[in-house]
Protein backbone atom coordinates (compact mmCIF):
# COMPACT_ATOMS: atom_id res chain seq x y z
CA UNK A 1 0.00 0.00 0.00
CA UNK A 2 2.71 2.37 1.04
CA UNK A 3 4.63 1.47 -2.10
CA UNK A 4 1.66 2.15 -4.32
CA UNK A 5 0.97 5.48 -2.65
CA UNK A 6 4.61 6.39 -3.12
CA UNK A 7 4.50 5.53 -6.82
CA UNK A 8 1.36 7.52 -7.33
CA UNK A 9 2.92 10.42 -5.52
CA UNK A 10 5.93 10.38 -7.85
CA UNK A 11 3.71 10.14 -10.91
CA UNK A 12 1.49 12.96 -9.74
CA UNK A 13 4.51 15.14 -9.17
CA UNK A 14 5.78 14.42 -12.68
CA UNK A 15 2.33 15.07 -14.07
CA UNK A 16 2.18 18.52 -12.50
CA UNK A 17 5.66 19.26 -13.74
CA UNK A 18 4.90 18.24 -17.30
CA UNK A 19 1.50 19.84 -17.49
CA UNK A 20 3.19 23.20 -17.17
CA UNK A 21 4.82 22.84 -20.58
CA UNK A 22 2.08 20.97 -22.39
CA UNK A 23 0.81 24.24 -23.82
CA UNK A 24 4.00 24.41 -25.88
CA UNK A 25 3.19 21.08 -27.46
CA UNK A 26 -0.29 22.31 -28.22
CA UNK A 27 0.96 25.66 -29.50
CA UNK A 28 3.50 24.05 -31.83
CA UNK A 29 0.99 21.54 -33.18
CA UNK A 30 -1.79 24.07 -33.68
CA UNK A 31 0.50 26.64 -35.35
CA UNK A 32 2.11 24.00 -37.54
CA UNK A 33 -1.29 22.59 -38.44
CA UNK A 34 -2.68 26.00 -39.41
CA UNK A 35 0.35 26.50 -41.65
CA UNK A 36 -0.20 23.01 -43.04
CA UNK A 37 -3.85 23.78 -43.79
CA UNK A 38 -2.98 26.91 -45.71
CA UNK A 39 -0.13 25.28 -47.62
CA UNK A 40 -2.21 22.16 -48.18
CA UNK A 41 -5.09 24.11 -49.66
CA UNK A 42 -2.82 26.16 -51.92
CA UNK A 43 -0.74 23.23 -53.16
CA UNK A 44 -3.71 20.86 -53.28
CA UNK A 45 -5.47 23.24 -55.66
CA UNK A 46 -2.22 23.96 -57.53
CA UNK A 47 -1.77 20.22 -58.05
CA UNK A 48 -4.87 20.15 -60.25
CA UNK A 49 -4.23 23.47 -61.97
CA UNK A 50 -4.58 23.62 -65.74
CA UNK A 51 -1.18 25.29 -65.86
CA UNK A 52 1.50 22.62 -66.23
CA UNK A 53 4.15 24.73 -64.57
CA UNK A 54 2.09 25.36 -61.44
CA UNK A 55 1.07 21.71 -61.34
CA UNK A 56 4.70 20.65 -61.60
CA UNK A 57 5.81 23.02 -58.88
CA UNK A 58 3.17 21.70 -56.50
CA UNK A 59 4.22 18.16 -57.36
CA UNK A 60 7.80 18.94 -56.47
CA UNK A 61 6.79 20.46 -53.14
CA UNK A 62 4.62 17.50 -52.22
CA UNK A 63 7.09 14.81 -53.24
CA UNK A 64 10.15 16.45 -51.75
CA UNK A 65 8.54 17.23 -48.42
CA UNK A 66 7.00 13.80 -48.10
CA UNK A 67 10.25 12.14 -49.05
CA UNK A 68 12.44 13.73 -46.39
CA UNK A 69 12.30 12.65 -42.71
CA UNK A 70 10.71 15.29 -40.50
CA UNK A 71 13.69 15.21 -38.18
CA UNK A 72 15.96 16.19 -41.06
CA UNK A 73 13.58 19.03 -41.96
CA UNK A 74 13.74 20.30 -38.39
CA UNK A 75 17.56 20.24 -38.47
CA UNK A 76 17.52 21.93 -41.83
CA UNK A 77 15.24 24.78 -40.79
CA UNK A 78 16.96 25.34 -37.44
CA UNK A 79 20.63 24.62 -38.03
CA UNK A 80 20.78 24.75 -41.83
CA UNK A 81 18.92 27.98 -42.40
CA UNK A 82 20.35 29.17 -39.09
CA UNK A 83 23.59 29.74 -40.96
CA UNK A 84 21.95 32.58 -42.88
CA UNK A 85 19.06 33.85 -40.85
CA UNK A 86 18.44 33.65 -37.17
CA UNK A 87 15.30 31.63 -36.78
CA UNK A 88 13.88 31.25 -33.33
CA UNK A 89 13.48 27.61 -32.14
CA UNK A 90 9.74 27.87 -32.07
CA UNK A 91 9.48 29.44 -35.52
CA UNK A 92 11.91 26.95 -37.07
CA UNK A 93 10.11 24.04 -35.47
CA UNK A 94 6.66 25.23 -36.53
CA UNK A 95 7.80 25.84 -40.10
CA UNK A 96 9.45 22.43 -40.35
CA UNK A 97 6.41 20.57 -39.06
CA UNK A 98 4.04 22.87 -41.00
CA UNK A 99 5.66 22.46 -44.41
CA UNK A 100 5.92 18.74 -43.86
CA UNK A 101 2.27 18.34 -42.95
CA UNK A 102 1.34 20.84 -45.66
CA UNK A 103 2.47 18.24 -48.17
CA UNK A 104 0.26 15.57 -46.61
CA UNK A 105 -2.66 17.97 -46.40
CA UNK A 106 -2.17 18.94 -50.05
CA UNK A 107 -2.64 15.32 -51.05
CA UNK A 108 -5.73 15.05 -48.87
CA UNK A 109 -7.23 18.21 -50.39
CA UNK A 110 -6.35 17.13 -53.90
CA UNK A 111 -8.01 13.76 -53.51
CA UNK A 112 -11.00 15.45 -51.87
CA UNK A 113 -11.39 17.75 -54.84
CA UNK A 114 -10.88 14.97 -57.36
CA UNK A 115 -13.47 12.82 -55.60
CA UNK A 116 -16.22 15.20 -56.69
CA UNK A 117 -18.10 13.98 -59.73
CA UNK A 118 -17.05 15.72 -62.95
CA UNK A 119 -20.72 16.42 -63.64
CA UNK A 120 -20.59 19.02 -60.87
CA UNK A 121 -17.90 20.95 -62.77
CA UNK A 122 -19.89 20.67 -65.98
CA UNK A 123 -23.11 21.86 -64.41
CA UNK A 124 -21.32 24.84 -62.89
CA UNK A 125 -19.58 25.65 -66.17
CA UNK A 126 -22.84 25.41 -68.09
CA UNK A 127 -24.24 27.99 -65.66
CA UNK A 128 -21.46 30.37 -66.64
CA UNK A 129 -19.45 29.99 -63.46
CA UNK A 130 -15.70 30.51 -63.64
CA UNK A 131 -13.24 27.92 -62.36
CA UNK A 132 -12.79 29.86 -59.15
CA UNK A 133 -16.48 30.32 -58.56
CA UNK A 134 -16.97 26.62 -59.18
CA UNK A 135 -14.21 25.69 -56.78
CA UNK A 136 -15.43 28.02 -54.10
CA UNK A 137 -19.19 27.43 -54.24
CA UNK A 138 -19.47 23.89 -55.57
CA UNK A 139 -16.34 21.81 -55.22
CA UNK A 140 -14.70 22.86 -51.97
CA UNK A 141 -17.85 22.75 -49.83
CA UNK A 142 -18.44 19.19 -51.00
CA UNK A 143 -14.77 18.21 -50.67
CA UNK A 144 -14.78 19.56 -47.15
CA UNK A 145 -17.11 16.80 -46.05
CA UNK A 146 -14.75 14.25 -47.54
CA UNK A 147 -11.52 15.65 -46.14
CA UNK A 148 -12.73 16.51 -42.67
CA UNK A 149 -11.92 13.11 -41.16
CA UNK A 150 -8.56 12.42 -42.83
CA UNK A 151 -7.64 16.09 -42.35
CA UNK A 152 -8.36 15.98 -38.65
CA UNK A 153 -6.41 12.74 -38.34
CA UNK A 154 -3.40 14.57 -39.69
CA UNK A 155 -3.67 16.91 -36.74
CA UNK A 156 -3.33 13.96 -34.39
CA UNK A 157 -0.25 12.80 -36.27
CA UNK A 158 1.06 16.35 -36.20
CA UNK A 159 0.61 16.53 -32.45
CA UNK A 160 2.63 13.36 -31.97
CA UNK A 161 5.32 14.49 -34.38
CA UNK A 162 5.67 17.80 -32.56
CA UNK A 163 7.73 15.80 -30.03
CA UNK A 164 10.53 15.78 -32.61
CA UNK A 165 10.93 19.51 -32.15
CA UNK A 166 12.36 18.73 -28.69
CA UNK A 167 15.61 17.93 -30.48
CA UNK A 168 16.37 21.61 -31.13
CA UNK A 169 15.86 22.46 -27.48
CA UNK A 170 12.32 23.72 -27.44
CA UNK A 171 10.89 22.88 -24.03
CA UNK A 172 7.70 21.17 -24.98
CA UNK A 173 6.39 17.96 -23.45
CA UNK A 174 9.07 15.56 -24.66
CA UNK A 175 11.96 17.92 -23.93
CA UNK A 176 10.71 18.60 -20.43
CA UNK A 177 10.36 14.86 -19.88
CA UNK A 178 13.96 14.31 -20.95
CA UNK A 179 15.19 16.96 -18.56
CA UNK A 180 13.14 15.62 -15.69
CA UNK A 181 14.25 12.04 -16.25
CA UNK A 182 17.87 13.07 -16.42
CA UNK A 183 17.70 15.17 -13.31
CA UNK A 184 15.93 12.69 -11.02
CA UNK A 185 16.90 9.40 -12.70
CA UNK A 186 13.20 8.61 -12.96
CA UNK A 187 13.20 7.41 -16.55
CA UNK A 188 10.48 4.81 -16.19
CA UNK A 189 8.00 7.05 -14.39
CA UNK A 190 8.74 10.08 -16.51
CA UNK A 191 8.39 8.43 -19.91
CA UNK A 192 5.33 6.59 -18.72
CA UNK A 193 3.75 9.91 -17.81
CA UNK A 194 4.90 11.66 -21.00
CA UNK A 195 3.34 8.87 -23.03
CA UNK A 196 0.18 9.02 -20.98
CA UNK A 197 -0.26 12.74 -21.54
CA UNK A 198 0.17 12.33 -25.32
CA UNK A 199 -2.27 9.45 -25.20
CA UNK A 200 -4.91 11.46 -23.35
CA UNK A 201 -4.66 14.20 -25.97
CA UNK A 202 -4.73 11.87 -28.97
CA UNK A 203 -7.57 9.71 -27.63
CA UNK A 204 -9.65 12.79 -26.91
CA UNK A 205 -9.02 14.04 -30.42
CA UNK A 206 -9.78 10.67 -31.95
CA UNK A 207 -13.20 10.70 -30.32
CA UNK A 208 -13.74 14.23 -31.55
CA UNK A 209 -12.87 13.22 -35.11
CA UNK A 210 -15.41 10.37 -34.93
CA UNK A 211 -18.06 12.89 -33.94
CA UNK A 212 -17.09 15.28 -36.73
CA UNK A 213 -17.17 12.45 -39.22
CA UNK A 214 -20.72 11.53 -38.24
CA UNK A 215 -21.89 15.11 -38.26
CA UNK A 216 -20.66 15.80 -41.77
CA UNK A 217 -21.36 12.41 -43.31
CA UNK A 218 -25.14 12.34 -43.23
CA UNK A 219 -26.66 14.84 -45.52
CA UNK A 220 -23.75 15.72 -47.79
CA UNK A 221 -22.85 12.19 -48.75
CA UNK A 222 -26.32 10.71 -48.76
CA UNK A 223 -27.42 13.39 -51.16
CA UNK A 224 -24.54 13.07 -53.58
CA UNK A 225 -24.84 9.24 -53.63
CA UNK A 226 -28.49 9.58 -54.30
CA UNK A 227 -27.87 11.83 -57.20
CA UNK A 228 -26.98 8.90 -59.42
CA UNK B 1 -30.63 32.18 -87.14
CA UNK B 2 -29.94 32.00 -83.45
CA UNK B 3 -27.61 29.01 -83.80
CA UNK B 4 -25.31 28.52 -86.77
CA UNK B 5 -23.05 25.51 -86.87
CA UNK B 6 -20.72 25.32 -89.86
CA UNK B 7 -18.57 22.30 -90.80
CA UNK B 8 -17.76 21.53 -87.19
CA UNK B 9 -15.23 18.83 -86.44
CA UNK B 10 -14.67 17.67 -82.89
CA UNK B 11 -12.15 14.95 -82.06
CA UNK B 12 -11.12 13.13 -78.92
CA UNK B 13 -7.69 11.76 -79.70
CA UNK B 14 -8.26 9.45 -82.64
CA UNK B 15 -12.06 9.37 -82.26
CA UNK B 16 -13.93 11.82 -84.44
CA UNK B 17 -17.12 12.62 -82.54
CA UNK B 18 -18.37 15.30 -84.94
CA UNK B 19 -17.29 14.91 -88.52
CA UNK B 20 -18.21 18.10 -90.33
CA UNK B 21 -21.62 19.01 -88.99
CA UNK B 22 -23.62 21.99 -90.21
CA UNK B 23 -26.91 23.01 -88.70
CA UNK B 24 -28.85 26.25 -88.39
CA UNK B 25 -31.60 26.75 -85.86
CA UNK B 26 -34.19 29.51 -85.93
CA UNK B 27 -35.29 31.43 -82.90
CA UNK B 28 -38.06 29.51 -81.15
CA UNK B 29 -37.43 26.31 -83.07
CA UNK B 30 -37.50 22.94 -81.29
CA UNK B 31 -34.99 20.52 -82.78
CA UNK B 32 -34.88 16.91 -81.66
CA UNK B 33 -31.60 15.13 -82.26
CA UNK B 34 -31.77 11.38 -82.76
CA UNK B 35 -29.04 8.87 -83.38
CA UNK B 36 -27.48 5.66 -82.11
CA UNK B 37 -25.34 5.63 -79.01
CA UNK B 38 -21.89 7.12 -79.62
CA UNK B 39 -22.97 8.95 -82.76
CA UNK B 40 -22.02 12.37 -81.34
CA UNK B 41 -25.32 13.75 -80.04
CA UNK B 42 -23.98 14.78 -76.64
CA UNK B 43 -20.84 16.20 -78.17
CA UNK B 44 -22.91 18.37 -80.51
CA UNK B 45 -24.86 19.83 -77.60
CA UNK B 46 -21.75 20.26 -75.46
CA UNK B 47 -19.97 22.16 -78.23
CA UNK B 48 -22.79 24.71 -78.26
CA UNK B 49 -21.96 25.46 -74.65
CA UNK B 50 -18.20 25.33 -75.18
CA UNK B 51 -17.92 22.35 -72.89
CA UNK B 52 -15.94 20.72 -75.70
CA UNK B 53 -13.38 22.29 -77.95
CA UNK B 54 -13.81 22.03 -81.68
CA UNK B 55 -10.89 21.44 -84.03
CA UNK B 56 -12.34 23.14 -87.07
CA UNK B 57 -15.48 24.86 -88.26
CA UNK B 58 -17.43 27.59 -86.58
CA UNK B 59 -20.27 27.89 -84.13
CA UNK B 60 -22.27 31.06 -83.70
CA UNK B 61 -24.78 31.38 -80.91
CA UNK B 62 -26.91 34.50 -80.76
CA UNK B 63 -24.27 36.42 -82.66
CA UNK B 64 -21.37 35.24 -80.51
CA UNK B 65 -18.60 33.10 -81.94
CA UNK B 66 -18.17 30.16 -79.57
CA UNK B 67 -14.57 29.80 -78.54
CA UNK B 68 -13.53 28.06 -75.35
CA UNK B 69 -10.68 30.45 -74.86
CA UNK B 70 -12.79 33.50 -75.38
CA UNK B 71 -12.49 35.89 -72.48
CA UNK B 72 -16.23 36.15 -72.22
CA UNK B 73 -17.07 32.50 -72.52
CA UNK B 74 -18.78 32.61 -69.13
CA UNK B 75 -21.06 35.36 -70.36
CA UNK B 76 -21.83 33.52 -73.57
CA UNK B 77 -22.71 30.39 -71.62
CA UNK B 78 -25.46 32.34 -69.89
CA UNK B 79 -27.33 32.45 -73.17
CA UNK B 80 -27.36 28.68 -73.35
CA UNK B 81 -28.95 26.61 -70.58
CA UNK B 82 -28.18 22.93 -70.32
CA UNK B 83 -29.89 20.02 -68.61
CA UNK B 84 -28.02 16.75 -68.15
CA UNK B 85 -29.00 13.11 -68.03
CA UNK B 86 -27.75 12.74 -64.46
CA UNK B 87 -29.21 16.02 -63.17
CA UNK B 88 -25.89 17.20 -61.70
CA UNK B 89 -27.68 19.14 -59.00
CA UNK B 90 -25.46 20.51 -56.26
CA UNK B 91 -26.09 18.05 -53.42
CA UNK B 92 -24.86 20.33 -50.64
CA UNK B 93 -27.33 23.08 -51.54
CA UNK B 94 -31.08 23.18 -51.06
CA UNK B 95 -33.41 23.31 -54.03
CA UNK B 96 -33.76 27.05 -53.67
CA UNK B 97 -30.00 27.56 -53.37
CA UNK B 98 -29.42 25.38 -56.42
CA UNK B 99 -31.58 27.73 -58.45
CA UNK B 100 -30.25 30.85 -56.75
CA UNK B 101 -26.51 30.30 -56.91
CA UNK B 102 -25.62 31.18 -60.49
CA UNK B 103 -28.07 34.07 -60.48
CA UNK B 104 -26.17 35.48 -57.54
CA UNK B 105 -22.57 34.83 -58.52
CA UNK B 106 -22.83 35.00 -62.31
CA UNK B 107 -25.77 37.26 -63.06
CA UNK B 108 -24.97 39.30 -59.93
CA UNK B 109 -28.59 39.58 -58.95
CA UNK B 110 -29.54 40.67 -55.47
CA UNK B 111 -30.67 38.09 -52.96
CA UNK B 112 -34.24 39.28 -53.14
CA UNK B 113 -34.33 39.38 -56.92
CA UNK B 114 -32.77 35.90 -57.20
CA UNK B 115 -35.20 34.45 -54.68
CA UNK B 116 -38.11 35.98 -56.56
CA UNK B 117 -37.00 34.48 -59.88
CA UNK B 118 -36.34 31.12 -58.23
CA UNK B 119 -39.73 30.87 -56.56
CA UNK B 120 -41.43 31.79 -59.79
CA UNK B 121 -39.59 29.10 -61.70
CA UNK B 122 -40.00 26.45 -59.03
CA UNK B 123 -43.70 27.14 -59.12
CA UNK B 124 -43.66 26.82 -62.88
CA UNK B 125 -42.10 23.34 -62.67
CA UNK B 126 -44.47 22.42 -59.85
CA UNK B 127 -41.99 22.29 -56.99
CA UNK B 128 -42.90 25.32 -54.91
CA UNK B 129 -43.27 23.05 -51.87
CA UNK B 130 -39.73 21.68 -52.22
CA UNK B 131 -37.71 24.89 -51.95
CA UNK B 132 -36.09 23.85 -48.67
CA UNK B 133 -35.46 20.22 -49.62
CA UNK B 134 -32.05 18.89 -50.59
CA UNK B 135 -31.49 17.03 -53.88
CA UNK B 136 -30.98 13.78 -51.99
CA UNK B 137 -34.55 13.98 -50.77
CA UNK B 138 -36.13 14.30 -54.22
CA UNK B 139 -37.30 11.76 -56.77
CA UNK B 140 -35.56 11.62 -60.14
CA UNK B 141 -38.36 13.51 -61.86
CA UNK B 142 -38.29 16.22 -59.23
CA UNK B 143 -34.50 16.53 -59.50
CA UNK B 144 -34.73 16.96 -63.24
CA UNK B 145 -37.38 19.66 -62.88
CA UNK B 146 -35.14 21.50 -60.42
CA UNK B 147 -32.31 21.21 -62.95
CA UNK B 148 -34.55 22.77 -65.60
CA UNK B 149 -35.50 25.60 -63.24
CA UNK B 150 -31.84 26.13 -62.40
CA UNK B 151 -30.93 26.52 -66.06
CA UNK B 152 -33.93 28.78 -66.80
CA UNK B 153 -33.06 31.06 -63.89
CA UNK B 154 -30.33 32.71 -65.94
CA UNK B 155 -32.84 33.61 -68.69
CA UNK B 156 -31.07 31.71 -71.45
CA UNK B 157 -32.16 32.19 -75.03
CA UNK B 158 -31.48 28.56 -75.87
CA UNK B 159 -32.00 25.38 -73.88
CA UNK B 160 -30.10 22.12 -74.45
CA UNK B 161 -31.49 18.83 -73.14
CA UNK B 162 -29.24 15.77 -73.24
CA UNK B 163 -31.26 12.60 -72.64
CA UNK B 164 -32.87 14.20 -69.63
CA UNK B 165 -35.38 11.39 -69.14
CA UNK B 166 -33.03 8.46 -69.73
CA UNK B 167 -32.13 8.04 -66.06
CA UNK B 168 -35.71 8.33 -64.84
CA UNK B 169 -38.16 5.67 -63.76
CA UNK B 170 -40.88 5.39 -66.45
CA UNK B 171 -43.60 6.91 -64.28
CA UNK B 172 -41.57 10.12 -63.91
CA UNK B 173 -40.76 10.73 -67.55
CA UNK B 174 -44.11 12.37 -68.27
CA UNK B 175 -43.78 15.15 -65.69
CA UNK B 176 -40.41 16.23 -67.13
CA UNK B 177 -41.56 16.07 -70.76
CA UNK B 178 -44.58 18.13 -69.78
CA UNK B 179 -42.35 20.94 -68.54
CA UNK B 180 -40.36 20.79 -71.76
CA UNK B 181 -43.50 20.94 -73.88
CA UNK B 182 -44.63 24.00 -72.01
CA UNK B 183 -41.28 25.65 -72.67
CA UNK B 184 -41.63 24.84 -76.35
CA UNK B 185 -45.08 26.42 -76.40
CA UNK B 186 -43.64 29.55 -74.83
CA UNK B 187 -41.27 29.88 -77.74
CA UNK B 188 -37.97 28.73 -76.25
CA UNK B 189 -35.34 27.65 -78.74
CA UNK B 190 -34.48 24.07 -77.82
CA UNK B 191 -32.10 21.32 -78.89
CA UNK B 192 -33.21 18.03 -77.44
CA UNK B 193 -31.44 14.70 -77.52
CA UNK B 194 -33.97 12.05 -76.59
CA UNK B 195 -35.17 8.55 -77.27
CA UNK B 196 -38.78 9.53 -76.60
CA UNK B 197 -40.15 9.23 -80.11
CA UNK B 198 -43.67 10.18 -79.06
CA UNK B 199 -42.37 13.40 -77.60
CA UNK B 200 -40.38 14.12 -80.77
CA UNK B 201 -43.45 13.66 -82.95
CA UNK B 202 -45.49 15.96 -80.79
CA UNK B 203 -43.07 18.71 -79.80
CA UNK B 204 -40.39 18.90 -82.47
CA UNK B 205 -40.41 21.36 -85.34
CA UNK B 206 -37.57 19.43 -86.89
CA UNK B 207 -35.86 16.09 -86.36
CA UNK B 208 -32.17 15.65 -87.06
CA UNK B 209 -30.62 12.21 -87.31
CA UNK B 210 -26.91 11.84 -86.60
CA UNK B 211 -24.77 8.84 -87.35
CA UNK B 212 -21.01 8.59 -86.86
CA UNK B 213 -20.65 12.31 -86.32
CA UNK B 214 -22.58 13.33 -89.44
CA UNK B 215 -26.12 14.50 -90.01
CA UNK B 216 -27.50 11.89 -92.35
CA UNK B 217 -31.12 12.99 -92.48
CA UNK B 218 -33.35 15.77 -91.25
CA UNK B 219 -36.90 16.92 -91.71
CA UNK B 220 -40.20 17.65 -90.09
CA UNK B 221 -41.38 14.93 -87.67
CA UNK B 222 -44.11 13.87 -90.09
CA UNK B 223 -41.84 13.26 -93.05
CA UNK B 224 -38.98 11.96 -90.93
CA UNK B 225 -40.96 9.29 -89.11
CA UNK B 226 -43.35 8.28 -91.87
CA UNK B 227 -40.98 8.42 -94.78
CA UNK B 228 -37.31 8.05 -93.81
CA UNK B 229 -35.01 7.92 -96.82
CA UNK B 230 -31.56 7.04 -95.48
CA UNK B 231 -30.99 3.31 -94.83
CA UNK B 232 -29.32 4.10 -91.46
CA UNK B 233 -32.35 6.10 -90.40
CA UNK B 234 -34.67 3.29 -91.42
CA UNK B 235 -32.61 0.80 -89.47
CA UNK B 236 -32.57 3.05 -86.41
CA UNK B 237 -36.30 3.73 -86.53
CA UNK B 238 -37.01 0.01 -86.94
CA UNK B 239 -35.32 -0.48 -83.59
CA UNK B 240 -36.97 2.33 -81.64
CA UNK B 241 -40.46 2.48 -83.07
N1 LIG C 1 -14.44 13.17 -73.28
C1 LIG C 1 -14.30 12.22 -74.24
N2 LIG C 1 -13.13 11.59 -74.39
C2 LIG C 1 -12.98 10.67 -75.36
N3 LIG C 1 -13.92 10.29 -76.20
C3 LIG C 1 -15.14 10.87 -76.08
C4 LIG C 1 -15.38 11.85 -75.10
N4 LIG C 1 -16.66 12.27 -75.22
C5 LIG C 1 -17.18 11.55 -76.24
N5 LIG C 1 -16.27 10.71 -76.77
C6 LIG C 1 -16.49 9.82 -77.92
O1 LIG C 1 -17.07 10.56 -78.94
C7 LIG C 1 -18.08 9.79 -79.59
C8 LIG C 1 -19.41 10.51 -79.50
O2 LIG C 1 -19.82 10.56 -78.14
P1 LIG C 1 -21.17 11.22 -77.67
O3 LIG C 1 -21.27 12.56 -78.24
O4 LIG C 1 -21.22 11.09 -76.19
O5 LIG C 1 -22.25 10.24 -78.31
P2 LIG C 1 -23.79 10.10 -78.00
O6 LIG C 1 -24.19 11.19 -77.06
O7 LIG C 1 -24.45 10.21 -79.33
O8 LIG C 1 -23.98 8.75 -77.41
C9 LIG C 1 -18.08 8.44 -78.92
O9 LIG C 1 -17.28 7.56 -79.69
C10 LIG C 1 -17.45 8.70 -77.60
O10 LIG C 1 -16.79 7.55 -77.15
MG1 LIG D 1 -24.95 11.04 -75.08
Amino acid sequence: MVWLAEQLGVLTKIFYYLIQVVHWTILISVSAYILALVLGLIFGIARISRNRFIRGLAGIYINVLRGVPLLVLIFFFYFGLGKFINLDRFVAGVIAVGVCYGAYMAEIFRSGIEAIDYGQHEAAMSLGMTRWQTLRHIILPQSFRIVVAPGANEFIACLKDSSLVSIIGLRELTRAGREYAAQYFLDFHTWLMVGLIYLIMTLTLTRLVKRLEKKFAIHGYGASRDDH
Amino acid sequence: MIIEIKDVVCRFGTVTALDGISLAVKQGEVVVVLGPSGSGKSTLLRCLNALEEIQSGEINVDGFLIDRNHRQIHQIRLEVGMVFQHFNLFPHLSVLENVNLAQRVVRKRSKVEAARVSSELLEKVGLEDKVGAFPGQLSGGQKQRVAIARALALNPKIMLFDEVTSALDPEMIGEVLEVMKQLAREGMTMLIVTHEIGFAREAADRVVFIDAGKIVEEGSPQEFFSNPRNPRTKEFLAHVL
